[in-house]
């Protein structure tokens, strides 16, 4: 461990104290989550991509666990994070994040792209997107249910895995959906899915794993979850039950901050981040849908997979509003 | 220098017998000190950070504590009383195979949590083995038995009674010979063996172990999440990792943190008062004292019972990853998070030895029953506060002493791994310690032994192997740490469970499988190999 031993010098001397190394090529600080930077995820491609394009700069990903955990690293860093841009901001925290201020406008024109409702925010660049939905395997299940109260006439040993909508983002993405779906009968359809509830975990991992495993009969997800088995595993079975409700989208959002030493540059990357070239990636390295249109380049898992007939939505200002009370109801409801 | 027939209890006037050392006391008040202010520049920094009392958090949590405080106080009394019969069972029997399967139980617990859950739902989970086979063979299934408060249970007592087991197992295995050989003559029954013989070696260790045991499941995040059944169980950790990330409300986090170090602290307190000083203890041959048929056979079937229990869900990990082993090998980030996996392992491996030894040579040097107590309370630092504050902490206190979070990832790692293994490794040399310096203190008076040589005379070639079994145990806690990573892990610094946790992440499935089988069998090799090593070692330096 050269590099670890290199660097325990480096802060032993205190060297780290004032960063003011020299660099002649200009670089962008990037925070995202774990999945978004990961050698498979979509963070490589766009670097090496952007890299190409933007004249000798450098990008440079830092994963936090989540992408609420970037958020708040740069709300506890403030004025003096290194932070140029956030990537993989959802659409729930959307709000929460314009709010504190440290968000500056994207002044870009977003009006060519091709997302289920139009994009009109002023901070927030849209990265990719996908429904949330129950997935299920064809072998097990045979007529998946099309709407929540179709699940819940369901015998009890019909039974679906969620998370927690306090630590994850699909868990919050299931409250606001039923709220958006029910709104004050909510809580209802909440104690009706209870007895369905096999458990309630705390990452989307945990909750998908148990449903491959045969444990569950589905698991919340999202309407791009069967595109990852038709592409790396060859394998038709799974599939995303549409419900008649229709579905709330969660939208990745990526934001530069007002701090940002370099906002010409970050500014740059949003754009090509938006762009045909830069959307490519996404598919098949993130599993969500492009917010561009792809045309042949979207690969014909993607293109084939249903889409709801009914898009969702929950405002910002609702959100704020009323999350802690649905996330509340949703608690006692399933406790 | 044997020590058999040296009174059970606690003797009047121990002061007298105990070899003067100021500095082993001096030194384990100092590190004392410096944990405990560790502690509170975290919940400082934390509350400096908090910009405002919002207080949005609506946690009930009278309810919390019961709920968790049953759970936790049923783990503990089934996986001790496990434990010991299980402990019994290995010590009294020889086959074949032994010393991998004594591996293998201990691997239970630094295995992540969240591998072992998914082994069991491999075997008892609706579409588990023992489902499958029910209902090819008679066409009924056993329902889904993981999930819900047995399942929490279950999933605990498999990964603490084993590790109970192997701690002791080694407090079993230093018995002196010739006080086994005086009950050999005496005819002892298979009980009154362990009434007169076993217990008093083991009930010096048991308080620490159920402290660890009972802290472990209070704070159990992940597992109780996925096997709980929902919300009506959880932990006080599951609130506070909402205040702190969700709602940010970083006062609320730090109130409802210190609800849980206070509850910890009374469990830790009562512990580390309760500790009886352990007696008799020595180098021990392998017994060739057999119980009766009926004991042996009693012993065998909890043997069997417990290799069935414990060792078939990490043996479906095994089978479960090893058709993608393959494929996670020709990827050049497994080997660099190998590489770092044994680095960070071994560096906190011996920072752990270093503060153990401290932390327990000091103790065992003072007779004063307050400091004894205050000594003991440090240890358990890691397990009462929550990782998610401690890691939240870590990070506003690297940003205010100037350096990049990132550069500092390595070191805080290390030390976090190795507060998080400093009770097992406490656990482990602490009641052997304080055996020598009781059992000898007087001898090593008389000599006038410095401390230095009372180490490298006395202590050291005796407890060779405990030292061996403590490393192991340090090193595999470090690797298969998942907690301390996964808050602390950046780009460059990826460990082995990172790196599953981050495929798991992904719809990789099959390499998290894989990884999880990697990491399996290096924890099972560590375990059979290390405490073997290290006795060899100390047997060539008596």
């Amino acid at each position: 461990m050269v590099k670890s031993g290199s660097i325990a010098l480096a802060v032993l001397l205190g060297l780290f104290a004032a960063p003011t190394v020299a660099q002649d090529a200009p670089k962008l600080t990037i925070y995202t989550y774990d999945g978004f930077a990961a050698e498979w995820g979509p963070g490589p491609g766009l670097k090496a991509g952007f890299e190409a394009i933007c004249g000798g700069c450098t990008v440079d990903f830092i994963a936090a666990d989540s992408s609420i955990g970037t958020l708040r690293r740069v709300q506890l860093e403030g004025e003096t994070t290194e932070a140029d841009l956030i990537v993989g901001l959802d659409t729930a925290i959307a709000g929460e994040a314009r709010a504190t201020g440290l968000f500056a406008e994207h002044g870009l024109d977003l009006t060519g792209l091709t997302l289920p409702t139009e994009w009109t925010d002023a901070t927030f660049v849209p990265v990719d997107y996908a429904h949330f939905a129950f997935v299920y395997d064809t072998d097990t299940v045979t007529t998946p249910p099309k709407s929540f109260e179709e699940l819940i006439a369901l015998p009890e040993d019909f039974k679906i895995v969620v998370q927690d909508p306090r630590s994850a983002t699909p868990g919050l993405g299931l409250v606001l959906w039923i709220a958006a779906a029910y709104g004050d009968r909510a809580p209802e359809i909440w104690a009706g899915l209870k007895p369905h509830i096999l458990t309630v975990t705390r990452d989307w991992s945990e909750s998908y794993n148990l449903f491959l495993e045969g444990e569950a009969d589905m698991a919340l997800s999202y309407t791009t979850s069967p595109a990852y088995h038709i592409v790396s595993e060859d394998d038709q079975t799974i599939h995303a039950a549409l419900f008649e409700e229709g579905h709330l989208a969660q939208t990745e959002v990526a934001g530069m901050l007002k701090s940002s030493d370099q906002p010409e540059l970050a500014r740059q990357f949003l754009d090509y981040l938006a762009s045909a070239e830069g959307q490519k990636i996404i598919p098949t390295t993130n599993w969500m849908f492009p917010v561009t249109d792809l045309g042949a380049d979207l690969d014909p898992a993607f293109a084939g997979l249903p889409q709801p007939e009914k898009t969702l939505t929950v405002s910002d200002e609702e959100i704020a509003a009323n999350s802690q009370r649905w996330i509340d109801e949703m608690l006692t409801a399933v406790q | 220098m044997g020590g058999a027939g040296e009174s059970h209890d606690i003797m009047a006037g121990r002061m007298l017998t105990l070899p003067h050392r100021p500095f082993r006391i001096a030194a384990a008040v100092a590190l004392a000190v410096a944990i405990t202010v560790l502690i509170a520049l975290v919940l400082w920094a934390i509350l400096a950070a908090a910009t405002e009392a919002s207080g949005t958090s609506r946690v009930d949590i009278p309810h919390l504590l019961r709920m968790t405080s049953i759970q936790a106080g049923l783990t503990t009394i089934l996986s001790l009383a496990v434990g010991t019969a299980l402990a019994w069972s290995l010590n009294r029997l020889r086959f074949p195979g032994r010393d991998l399967l004594v591996g293998l139980f201990a691997s239970a617990i630094v295995t992540p949590g969240m591998v072992v859950a998914f082994g069991l739902l491999a075997i008892w989970g609706r579409n588990g083995w023992i489902n499958q086979a029910s209902n090819a063979l008679f066409g009924v299934s056993i329902g889904n038995p993981a999930f819900g408060l047995s399942g929490i249970l279950f999933a605990h007592v498999v990964l603490d009674a084993a590790f109970a087991a192997r701690i002791l197992l080694a407090r079993l295995d230093a018995i002196p010979t010739n006080r086994l050989k005086t009950g050999q003559s005496l005819a002892l029954t298979a009980w009154q063996r362990f009434a007169l013989i076993d217990w008093p070696a083991l009930r010096g260790s048991i308080p620490g172990i159920g402290a660890i045991i009972f802290l472990l499941a209070f704070t159990s995040f992940p597992i109780v999440l996925l096997l709980g059944g929902g919300p009506a169980n959880q932990t006080l950790e599951v609130a506070i990792y909402a205040a702190v990330r969700q709602d940010f409300d970083l006062s609320g986090a730090v109130r409802l943190a210190a609800t849980q170090i206070a509850v910890c602290s009374v469990v830790i307190l009562i512990a580390s008062a309760l500790a009886p000083v352990p007696t008799s203890f020595g180098a021990s041959a392998s017994p060739l004292w057999r119980d009766s048929t009926a004991a042996r056979m009693l012993q065998s079937l909890v043997l069997a019972i417990a290799t069935l229990g414990f060792v078939a869900p990490l043996l479906s990990v095994l089978i479960d990853g090893f058709g993608s082993i393959g494929r996670v090998l020709a990827q050049p980030t497994f080997w660099w998070a190998t590489v770092t996996s044994l680095a960070v392992g071994s560096a906190s491996a011996l920072l752990t030895l270093v503060l153990a030894l401290a932390l327990a040579m000091g103790r065992g040097a003072t007779g004063n029953k307050p400091l004894r107590t205050l000594l003991g309370m440090p240890a358990f630092a890691y397990l009462a506060v929550p990782a998610v504050v401690l890691s939240l902490g870590f990070f506003l206190l690297v940003r205010s002493l100037g350096a990049a979070p990132a550069q500092a990832a390595p070191f805080v790692v290390i030390v976090a791994n190795s507060l998080l293994a400093l009770p097992f490794a406490i656990a482990t040399l602490g009641p052997p310690l304080e055996a020598i310096t009781r059992g000898r203190g007087k001898l090593m008076r008389s000599l006038g032994l410095s401390g230095w040589r009372q180490f490298r005379l006395v202590e050291l070639p005796l407890i060779g192997r405990d030292l061996g079994v403590m490393l192991a145990l340090a090193f595999c806690f470090s690797l298969g740490d998942l907690g301390v990573i996964a808050l602390f892990g950046t780009q460059d610094l990826q460990t082995l469970p990172l790196m599953m946790f981050r495929a798991m992440g992904s719809y990789r499935n099959n390499d998290a499988g894989a990884i999880a089988a990697i990491l399996l069998i290096g924890t099972v090799l560590a375990f059979a190999g290390l405490p073997k090593l290290f006795g060899k070692i100390a047997d060539a330096a008596r």
